[in-house]
């Protein structure tokens, strides 16, 4: 959102600041490919900001939904695939749903998020990124996600046990743990299912081996 | 009338009170759940957070088991109504490798729409031997239920009103508000608690506001977070039910023991009570 | 547009009563033909009769419609047909068949006096459609008193004895026995030459559709039902309340493009005028409510129209309305106030605000009403995917069945103006198609004034004023204490009458007030009520009506001088009220009746400018059999569109030009002039007399009425280093550069267009309207040709408004990148060591960039031309600062001038596209027609008139007019031509003998006036 009496900035020629960017010709490319394997009509964006303001977690985002769509189509990838916003996503599709492009803007910023699990750039949330990655994990296992060893294998990994020591979310989630337990809400022994192979070949085909 | 059920992974463990209430309500109306055998996840969240193509295929083993059994499938979980109505939408383009052979004949109900029907909501009301009078709740859908409209198909999704529908039927106040569809945060709980208190907090302060005394969900990760989330000491509690939980309640009547209703985190126990529910 | 040989029937059926299908029955009766005008409601008055108040002016919107509500209702060659839907057509131009359905009014209209007892007594409430179901009305009803006709009607949908055969009250109760439950569908068949739909449009957010929660949240309106909140004869009487509970907002945020650019929702078009319905609602609650706060949700400001911006500038600066550029997705409900909670997110804070709102309009977009594409299948209409006639550019209002017109938003979205353009241009294609069968208007058929009443009795009269006192609803009457005046003036000496009326403007109240002068004798009448500006005409009418010299009438304008400017203190207003009336009441007693005089009218037109607007009405004038002077200030015709190529929808305007220019000069009665110029003019409407200059001769020449069409030019830029660089080029030479060498852009990788270049900024502030279309357009033509090329196109608001949104989507999906620049950080053209680099910040990432393109393409505006200021001085004219000229009236009067018999179209009007200039230039012809098809022309009667025995010859008089009438004669005095004099009073005041009075405003007139003012107030309530 923005007023409209706009702030003015200063300007000098010649000098390139440290934040003007240069507008090179990758876009076009990079907007395309995204484009052709999502489907999500990325180009009709007209930069309303609805999609911007639907969003429940805007405000945790470095680059605002509205920004990925003009990030894609200037062929920032390298910018994206850093970005807090492919972890945050809640896949709440609101953004998607409230576009008045049709612009599916939940499944560019998914696709990016599926990009940067295939690339080198190392995920802004760790812990995110390597959630995601367990529950798939725990998938793989046993056909079925079983909430107790999700949650323990998740602990166990050593950058997220590291991260909720240093947050305390640990003690936390030990608390709830207990609670949950005597509550009956933990099921302690999973089912595994017939057809596991099948299973893990598609895991393991469509992730690439990354995981 | 039979229908294929896929309950998915929540009704497990976290949910299993979801489950245990829907076998429970079931029973009393004229429609049968057969488990789909051997049913598989559906790859929730993080399958197509890794991969699209990865979420697209992994639910096609259950719609092909359900296409088996000759049955539609309904779904209790909103997530895996969500992923495998994707997943049969994405799989007539005919454009994956899918090790098991899914044609598109078993649809995919959400349960709150299904029994939302007009035949299954005057059943509903046929069952009812305690009307939940003056019980003000509001219902709650989040995202995945409603969301992405072409995907769901709730034209409404700004207000959907199946779960009102059958609380209505049940005697109870369904108040209207606006943050039926507004997401709770669950799917980054586990990475970004701040994220999803904050999101869920608000959402049972909004409730607050409007009026409710209890909510109703139809999505296990929605309850647990909003259920897990009123820990502050002294605020008015808002039980967080399945809206199974109360037509099995409604059905039960006194009959219904308190104990269907120990696994919630805010005890539902003192409402309850004071709207003369239960003993 | 050739007209007809085959005899054919000189009447038109006009579908859809709105403001475009009067306006072209309007400009169709006075040209000689007969008007069927059908409305499938009770009245006619269109969308317009709901509006409140309309900018940039505010007029009240039914004080400017509703003069002409009453002159069609009283027009001889015009038929109102309610409740009548046409339903087929048979025939062939000039001898159609058209079926019409009739549904019943259960009124019988020649016996109904609209007492309005049966609405009283209804025992049955229904909602009330006129007030967008915001209050109940009965099921006995008229949509608003205004009405045309006025007559009641019964809703079969609530009536209780249509539905329910019970009640009847209406009928036992009825004084006149007009009330026919027993009335039936009727059809029948009209016979027509020609056919004009103007049936106008619907919102298209309906309740079924949940955006924003509308039907779902009680303080949820749309635009149109806003307006009828503000509307003083609205649900709420003027006083601004949100609907839950009746209090007054205090803080109200629009939404704009709701179902409008919206591609999820099938509407990918552009509304086109609600940015500006917006802006002049947002002023008008900061002005109801002064402590109140207004915020706009828009996407782009389209404010392309002109003096539009200027408006929205005056909004956000003078009235504080707060534009916010951000599309909110929905809207949350505060349930404990029924307040809405609009989320946004703002960058400046890195946060999502929650701001509350008592009140929220959605500015909804339109869409053609229901039935009307099962009509335009069965007329054989084609229509855009949207439902929209859309007009062809070089015949904007035609259809694809010959001898059916369209006008207004059903042709494609569009404001009131351009809406009275194309009924006019409409009221052409028929006015031509039908011109051998015109009637041409005869003067005695309206008598001149003076020849009907009994001046002798006059003479020695001993007045009896007749009162009538206006409660304009309750715009006076809530105010002004109307029975406490009317007894005060009951005990003036001389009335003779003294009486109050809901609306004294209604056509049915002039056959009261007719009957009240007859059966009292009245000699002189004041109405006490609004404006004479406006409503002086009606009245004189109704007095010629009654049998007396139409200019014994007065006005008291207690509304706009008391009820509305004392609206807090009714104490002053009445008081104020009751010494406007007397005055009005003094000067009545003195005012003698006047009379007009007749000439003989040239029936030949001259038209300055040769351009496609210039050829086009000289094309119409002449096709309906008129002689034209055309002028052409340089060698070739074709003006502005000789240098362009094609439009954004693909269409050839030199091609057009080529066209125009092929028939110009074979047309055997136009004669052109090129190289010439008007060096002369003089003369009056009906009988002007000019000199046509060039270089070998001068021409004298005649006419009866002139068109201005002098066109506009391209800017040529200096700014971004344009002229020196020849790498920045303008878009104009663009489009040539890529029409001469086609496979150009092929060589290029990147090109940057930047938007507003002489428009839009402090030194030429105003919006040229096409650029955005021109750099769209050029836009696609450079990636059809090379898909590869980099297009940057650097705007500030992207106007890509109606079916132009279209264009704008496709050079996005294309991959034109659109980035939003503000003034203050105008982008920056330089040449770095070779290389041309553009320097620019984008508002929708806050990014700076950096883009080094091969071309840089400036979208240049478009100006008037220097010649403007000449003609304007020659023919007394008056010009917007900008240089452009200014029309009569914005809203009602695009193409007239004060000036009466000279008419504007094309760019010297405003920039504007060419489809817009051709309805325009045939909208002009046509006012020019409507002179020319009479044999005679009257004059005002209150003309100055000199008195020869004090005339000392000063020419004071002669140096001072600004009209030229007065001149020395042949025995040496001044002499005034009546049919010059237009009245304004100059001569008088300045002549040093005194020798000099204007009729109808004498000495002896206004000094009685004046006394009765300074009276002390007898009023003392």
């Amino acid at each position: 959102m923005e007023q409209v009496t706009e702030k003015k900035d200063t300007y000098t020629p010649k000098e390139i600041s440290a934040t003007r960017r240069i507008i090179g010709d990758r876009g076009e490319y990079f907007l395309r490919s995204v484009e052709g394997e999502t489907m999500a009509n990325i180009s009709a964006c007209y930069q309303c900001e609805r999609c911007t303001n639907a969003c429940p977690v805007s405000i945790y985002m470095n680059i605002n939904p509205h920004q990925v769509i003009r990030y894609v189509q200037l062929g920032w990838r390298e910018e994206l695939l850093r970005s807090t916003t492919i972890w945050v996503c809640l896949s709440c599709e609101m953004c998607t749903t409230y576009c008045p492009n049709d612009v599916d803007v939940a499944k560019t910023v998914n696709h990016l998020r599926n990009m940067a699990f295939r690339s080198t750039v190392p995920p802004a949330e760790k812990v995110l990124a390597v959630f995601h990655e367990t529950f798939v994990k725990e998938l793989q296992r046993f056909g079925r996600v079983n909430e107790f060893w999700l949650v323990g294998s998740l602990n166990s990994h050593p950058d997220v046990l590291k991260e909720k020591i240093k947050t305390g979310a640990l003690k936390e989630e030990l608390f709830l743990g207990l609670e949950l337990l005597k509550k009956g809400k933990l099921k302690l022994i999973p089912h595994r299912s017939k057809e596991m192979k099948k299973i893990r070949d598609i895991c393991l085909k469509e992730t690439r081996g990354t995981i | 009338m039979n229908l294929a059920f896929y309950p998915g992974c929540s009704l497990e463990g976290m949910a299993n009170d979801y489950a245990r209430s829907i076998i429970a309500v079931f029973e009393k109306l004229d429609v049968g759940l057969v488990e789909i055998d051997d049913w598989t996840c559906c790859g929730a969240t993080a399958a197509h957070s890794l991969s699209d193509a990865m979420s697209v295929v992994l639910p096609a083993k259950n719609l092909a088991a359900a296409e088996k059994m000759g049955l539609d499938i309904v779904s209790p979980c909103a997530n895996c109504f969500n992923r495998l109505t994707y997943s049969r939408k994405m799989l007539s383009k005919n454009i994956y490798d899918v090790p098991w052979n899914v044609t598109g004949k078993s649809k995919v109900h959400d349960m709150t729409r299904f029994l939302a029907q007009p035949d299954m909501i005057s059943q509903i009301k046929d069952n009812v031997l305690m009307p939940l009078k003056g019980l003000n709740l509001v219902s709650y859908y989040g995202c995945q239920m409603v969301r992405p409209p072409r995907i769901t198909g709730f034209t409404d999704y700004e207000n959907p009103r199946t779960m009102d529908h059958i609380a209505e039927a049940l005697g109870a106040n369904a108040l209207d508000w606006s943050y039926k569809a507004t997401c709770c945060g669950a799917s980054i709980g586990l990475g970004r608690r701040d994220i999803q208190l904050t999101l869920s907090a608000r959402l049972i302060q909004k409730a607050r506001q409007t009026g409710a005394e209890a909510i109703i969900v139809s999505c296990p990760l929605c309850q647990a977070n909003l259920d897990m989330v009123q820990t502050e000491k002294g605020s008015q509690k808002v039980p967080i039910f399945y809206f199974t939980e109360l037509m099995r309640l409604a059905f039960e009547g006194k009959a219904c023991s308190i104990k269907n209703f120990r696994m919630h985190l805010t005890d539902p126990g003192p409402l309850l009570r004071k709207k003369a529910l239960i003993d | 547009m050739i007209p007809l040989q085959n005899n054919p029937v000189g009447k038109i059926m006009i579908v859809g009563g709105g403001i475009g299908g009067i306006q072209a029955a309007l400009d169709l009766s006075e040209s000689g033909f007969y008007v069927y005008l059908l409305d499938k409601g009770p009245t006619v008055g269109g969308t317009m009769a709901q509006l409140d108040k309309t900018f940039p002016t505010n007029d009240c919107s039914t004080c400017i419609l509703s003069p002409k509500l009453v002159e069609i209702a009283g027009h001889p060659n015009i038929e109102i047909m309610t409740f009548c839907e046409l339903l087929d057509l048979e025939g062939d131009p000039g001898h159609f068949k058209a079926h019409v359905q009739q549904k019943p009014r259960y009124i019988n209209m020649e016996k109904c006096i609209a007492c309005g007892l049966c609405a009283e007594k209804c025992p049955k409430k229904a909602p009330d459609l006129f007030n967008t179901e915001l209050g109940k009305r009965k099921a006995a009803y008229i949509p608003f008193p205004q009405a045309v006709p006025l007559k009641y009607a019964l809703d079969p949908d609530y009536c209780l004895y249509l539905t329910k055969q019970k009640c009847g009250l209406c009928k036992k109760i009825c004084p006149v026995d007009a009330v026919e439950f027993e009335q039936k569908i009727e059809t029948f068949d009209v016979e027509v030459g020609a056919v004009i739909l103007s049936p106008g449009f619907e919102l298209a957010l309906t309740q079924k559709d949940g955006e924003y929660g509308f039907g779902r949240y009680p303080n949820v309106v749309t635009s149109l039902q806003y307006e009828r909140m503000l509307s003083a004869t609205g649900p709420y009487e003027g006083h601004l309340r949100r609907p839950s509970d009746g209090k007054s907002p205090r803080k109200v945020a629009w939404i704009q493009c709701v179902m409008s650019r919206d591609i999820s929702r099938n509407r990918p078009f552009c509304s086109s005028v609600c940015c500006m319905h917006a802006a002049k609602q947002a002023v008008l609650t900061r002005s109801h409510l002064p402590e109140s706060e207004t915020v706009i949700y828009f996407m782009d400001v389209r404010a392309h129209g002109k003096g539009f911006d200027e408006y929205v500038e005056r909004a956000a600066s003078g009235y504080q309305v707060q534009y916010r550029r951000s599309m909110i997705s929905q809207l949350y409900l505060n349930p404990q106030k029924d307040n809405l909670i609009i989320e946004t997110f703002d960058h400046h804070l890195n946060n999502t605000q929650e701001e509350e709102y008592d009140l929220v309009v959605l500015s909804s977009g339109f869409q053609p009403g229901q039935g009307w594409k099962t009509l335009a299948d069965r007329l054989g209409v084609s229509l855009n995917p949207y439902g929209f006639a859309c007009g062809d550019f070089d015949e904007p209002v035609s259809t694809s069945r010959p001898g059916v017109y369209v006008c207004g938003v059903i042709e494609s979205p569009k404001d009131i103006p351009e809406t009275v353009i194309q009924a006019g241009a409409a009221a052409s294609e028929a006015s031509t198609l039908l011109s051998n069968s015109r009637k041409f208007l005869k003067t005695d058929e309206n008598k001149s004034a003076g020849e009907e009443t009994d001046e002798g009795k006059d003479a020695e009269h001993i007045s009896k004023v007749g009162v009538f006192v206006c409660h304009c609803g309750s715009n006076i009457a809530s105010v002004v204490d109307i029975p406490s005046l009317l007894s005060e003036i009951e005990k003036i000496e001389g009335v003779a009458l003294a009486e109050d009326l809901m609306f004294a403007c209604s056509a049915e109240t002039q056959d009261r007030i007719a009957e009240r002068i007859k059966k009292h004798g009245i000699n002189r009448v004041v109405i006490a009520a609004c404006s004479p500006k406006t409503h002086e005409p009606l009245f004189r009418k109704t007095l010629k009506q009654a049998g007396l010299n139409p200019y014994l009438v007065d006005m008291a304008n207690i509304r706009n001088q008391c009820s509305w400017v004392h609206a807090k203190d009714p104490k002053t207003a009445t008081a104020k009220a009751m010494n406007l009336i007397r005055a009005a009441i003094s000067r009545a007693e003195k005012l003698e009746p006047l009379t007009e005089e007749t000439y003989e009218i040239v029936n030949n037109a001259l038209v300055i400018g040769g351009g496609l607007a210039g050829m086009t009405a000289a094309l119409t004038i002449a096709e309906q059999g008129f002689e034209v002077h055309l002028v052409e200030k340089t060698e070739r015709l074709g003006g502005f569109a000789r240098n362009l190529t094609h439009t954004l929808e693909g269409h050839s305007p030199p091609k057009l030009a080529r066209l125009l220019e092929d028939r110009v000069r074979s047309h055997d009665r136009i004669t052109l002039y090129l190289n010439s110029e008007l060096s002369e003019h003089s003369g009056y409407i009906g009988a002007f007399k000019g000199t046509i200059t060039n270089e070998q001769k001068e021409h004298e020449i005649s006419y009866g009425a002139a068109v201005v069409a002098s066109g506009g030019k391209a800017y040529q830029p200096m700014e971004f280093n344009c002229g020196q660089d020849d790498r920045v080029v303008t878009q104009v030479e663009l489009a040539k550069r890529l029409q001469k060498d086609p496979q150009w852009p092929k060589q290029l990788k990147s090109i940057v267009m930047i938007q507003c270049v002489g428009s839009r900024s402090e030194t030429f502030p105003w919006c040229s309207r096409v650029c955005c279309s021109a750099a769209v357009k050029n836009a696609i033509a450079m990636k059809e040709i090379n898909p590869d090329i980099q297009v940057i196109i650097l705007y500030r608001d992207l106007r890509a408004f109606g079916f132009k949104e279209l264009y704008y989507l496709k050079a996005r999906r294309q991959g034109t990148l659109f980035f939003r620049f503000i003034p203050e950080e105008t982008p920056v053209v330089y040449d770095d060591g070779g290389d041309l680099i553009v320097d620019f910040t984008d508002r929708s990432s806050h990014q700076e960039f950096r883009v080094k393109p091969d071309m840089v393409v400036l979208s240049e505006g478009i100006h008037p031309v220097s010649d403007n200021e000449k003609i304007a001085g020659m023919l007394k004219l008056s010009r917007t600062p900008e240089g452009f000229f200014l029309e009569a009236h914005v809203k009602l009067a695009p193409v007239e001038f004060p000036t009466a018999g000279i008419f504007l179209a094309g760019l010297a009007h405003s920039p504007r596209f060419v489809d817009e200039a051709i309805a325009m230039a045939k909208c002009a012809a046509q006012q020019a027609v409507k002179i020319l098809c009479r044999d005679k022309m009257k004059t005002s009667p209150t003309f100055a008139v000199v008195d020869p025995d004090l005339c000392s010859s000063c020419l004071a008089c002669v140096r001072l007019c600004p009209f030229g009438a007065p001149f020395i004669n042949e025995d040496g005095v001044a002499q005034i031509v009546p049919a010059k004099c237009r009245g304004c009073g100059i001569c008088p005041s300045e002549c040093p003998a005194r020798a000099i009075s204007l009729r109808h405003s004498t000495d002896d007139q206004t000094v009685s006036e004046i006394d009765a003012l300074l009276k002390k107030a007898s009023l003392d309530i």
